[in-house]
């Protein structure tokens, strides 16, 4: 039974013009994806302290009715109790691949991006800890970054990254795009013609991959080899973005906003 | 091309070739791929394993973690994967992914965080094939990083507790073989009929949930209720480890021994004291039982041998 899906639902996020980084601005993409997908409606609204606010610390999270959900794999299941699921056309075995891909995503792109921000001295300088602070007044802004480096550092050392060079980080990046290209091959999503959340979670990253300036274009370039994953990202966002007229669709302004802040 | 391979890892028990999911994992690939490796196992020498075990020492190169080793045999032409489609080898990474975020939290807990298990089993083996006095320090070590890796990757900033973590884990780690058994269905491997790395790194994973006897088993005891993965984990014992079978639950097979033995000890004594009882019985003035066994005798013969003691 579908249960009413309210009108004032809201997802939060950090500051989209000064604040967000690339790996939050990527999950935050997915989730809202996911519900465009869903056709579920929800309001984009960018808070300062929205990681701190979120249940988990981690953001994008939604606000619906009297409850607070974060991060898709408990958004997703959250919708599902409400009775929206993209996943139902899918039989056991596809449904084991899909949360595989999941996992994969996560595994690999969401550390590699983390790594890339946090441990790479020269974003971390120029890109990172200036925006991570923006909202805040000296000394906060730089204490607080810096308190997020050190969590991530040690996230990092915990599942044996550190070591890693970035040329090794982004050589995984490449084998796992080229991991979803060869899944995804000439087909429009990844299971049948319908989209799932997996093809959600991989929009949310490359695009948010793709239209992001960082230090160099290596990242990006990466992804631009594989040209199916470039069309995907397009369709999706020509289906499932453009016709919002909303405030600032997410893509629309995000993309000169980051070019022009991120140099 | 052959280079001569040595590997150094942790050994085994209970049937296991290797206790440490990720040597399982590599020692299964150079069974699958056909490489010759020589094992090396850790034991009480002073040649301490400095950190990560699995290492590859070939010539001068030294490698140590299972995904670099098994690139490594790639090539030098020990491919266990060339028969595999772009998209079977893309299904492999996801797995791989899915296995490292799902089921390995709760494997580490379950060896290295659960604390009867630790104390009782994981400690006291590890230590005993470290030297002292390393053997102090380095299982606790050990713990420490499964315990932080745990929580550094569940845990929910920034008061990063263990408990509210826990049942997440199993869950996940319970979904995740759910998953698997689906994927796997009736098939012997994973992609057909030949084993690839897939399926070494799912042996490696599961292999230790499923045969080390620990006092807190809730996730061997879900792994049991799926037999094709069970099978799947005995089938390569058999075939490419050439353990036995019936040394792979060995406490499983003695205890049911212990029991048979116990019943037959048990029925034994009954039947002796029945027989005393008889004796007694017999013996006993008020009992005329003189004519009943002369009788038996006589028609009887040998067979009654109780009745024969009896006969005064």
């Amino acid at each position: 039974a579908a249960e009413p899906w309210p009108e004032n639902a809201a997802l939060y996020q950090q500051l989209k013009e000064e604040q967000i980084l690339l790996s939050d601005n990527a999950s935050s993409l997915a989730v809202q994806a996911f519900l465009q997908m869903c056709n579920l409606p929800v309001r984009v609204v960018c808070r300062a302290n929205a990681e701190y606010m979120s249940p988990s610390g981690k953001v994008p999270f939604i606000h619906v009715g009297n409850q607070v959900v974060s991060e898709l794999g408990p958004i997703v299941q959250f919708v599902k109790a409400k009775g929206h699921s993209l996943s139902d056309g899918l039989d056991e075995v596809q449904k084991a691949e899909m949360k595989a891909y999941m996992e994969l995503v996560n595994n690999m792109l969401l550390t590699a991006e983390l790594y890339l921000q946090w441990c790479d001295d020269v974003t971390v300088e120029e890109i990172t800890h200036p925006r991570y602070g923006s909202p805040y007044p000296w000394p906060l802004n730089r204490i607080l970054s810096y308190q997020k480096q050190w969590e991530v550092k040690r996230k990092m050392k915990a599942i044996g990254w550190a070591g890693r060079t970035p040329k090794q980080v982004l050589d995984d990046v490449d084998q796992c795009c080229q991991a979803l290209s060869q899944r995804l091959g000439t087909q429009p999503y990844f299971f049948n013609k319908q989209p799932t959340e997996l093809d959600a979670l991989v929009f949310g990253h490359l695009f948010t991959i793709l239209t992001t300036e960082l230090i160099t274009d290596e990242l990006s370039e990466k992804v631009k080899n594989y040209s199916n994953l470039t069309a995907f990202c397009r369709r999706i966002e020509q289906q499932y973005f453009e016709g919002r007229d909303k405030d600032s669709s997410a893509t629309a302004a995000a993309r000169p906003a980051m070019r022009s802040l991120l140099r | 091309m052959a280079k001569s391979m040595e590997l150094i890892c942790w050994g085994g028990d209970w049937g296991l070739p290797s206790l440490h999911p990720e040597s399982l994992t590599v020692m299964a690939y150079a069974k699958f791929s056909g490489a010759p490796l020589t094992l090396n196992l850790v034991n009480n020498s002073w040649r301490a394993p400095k950190g990560d075990v699995p290492v590859l020492t070939s010539e001068d190169t030294v490698i140590s973690q299972p995904v670099k080793i098994l690139d490594f045999l790639r090539k030098q032409k020990y491919n266990a994967d060339y028969e595999l489609s772009a998209k079977e080898g893309a299904d492999t990474l996801a797995y791989i992914a899915l296995l490292e975020e799902k089921l390995l939290p709760a494997l580490l807990h379950t060896f290295w965080v659960e604390a009867e298990n630790y104390c009782s089993v994981t400690k006291p083996w590890f230590a005993s094939r470290i030297a002292f006095p390393l053997s102090l320090y380095l299982p606790g070590k050990m713990s420490r990083e499964a315990l932080n890796r745990i929580l550094l990757t569940r845990g929910k900033p920034p008061l990063f507790s263990l408990t509210e973590v826990e049942a997440q884990i199993y869950r996940d780690a319970k979904e995740c073989l759910n998953l698997l058994s689906k994927r796997l269905g009736t098939s012997q491997f994973f992609f057909g009929d030949m084993p690839t790395t897939l399926d070494a790194f799912v042996f490696g994973f599961l292999a230790p949930i499923y045969k080390v006897c620990f006092p807190r088993v809730q996730l061997q005891e879900h792994l049991k209720q799926l037999p094709n993965l069970c099978r799947f984990c005995d089938d390569i014992l058999t075939c490419y480890f050439r353990l036995s079978v019936s040394g792979h639950s060995p406490s499983g097979q003695d205890t049911a021994d212990a029991n048979l033995q116990k019943l037959t000890q048990l029925v034994n004594k009954e039947s002796n004291l029945i027989e005393k009882m008889d004796d007694n019985l017999r013996k006993s003035p008020q009992h005329p039982p003189r004519k009943l066994t002369m009788l038996k005798l006589a028609a009887g013969g040998e067979e009654s041998s109780p009745l024969n003691r009896l006969s005064p």
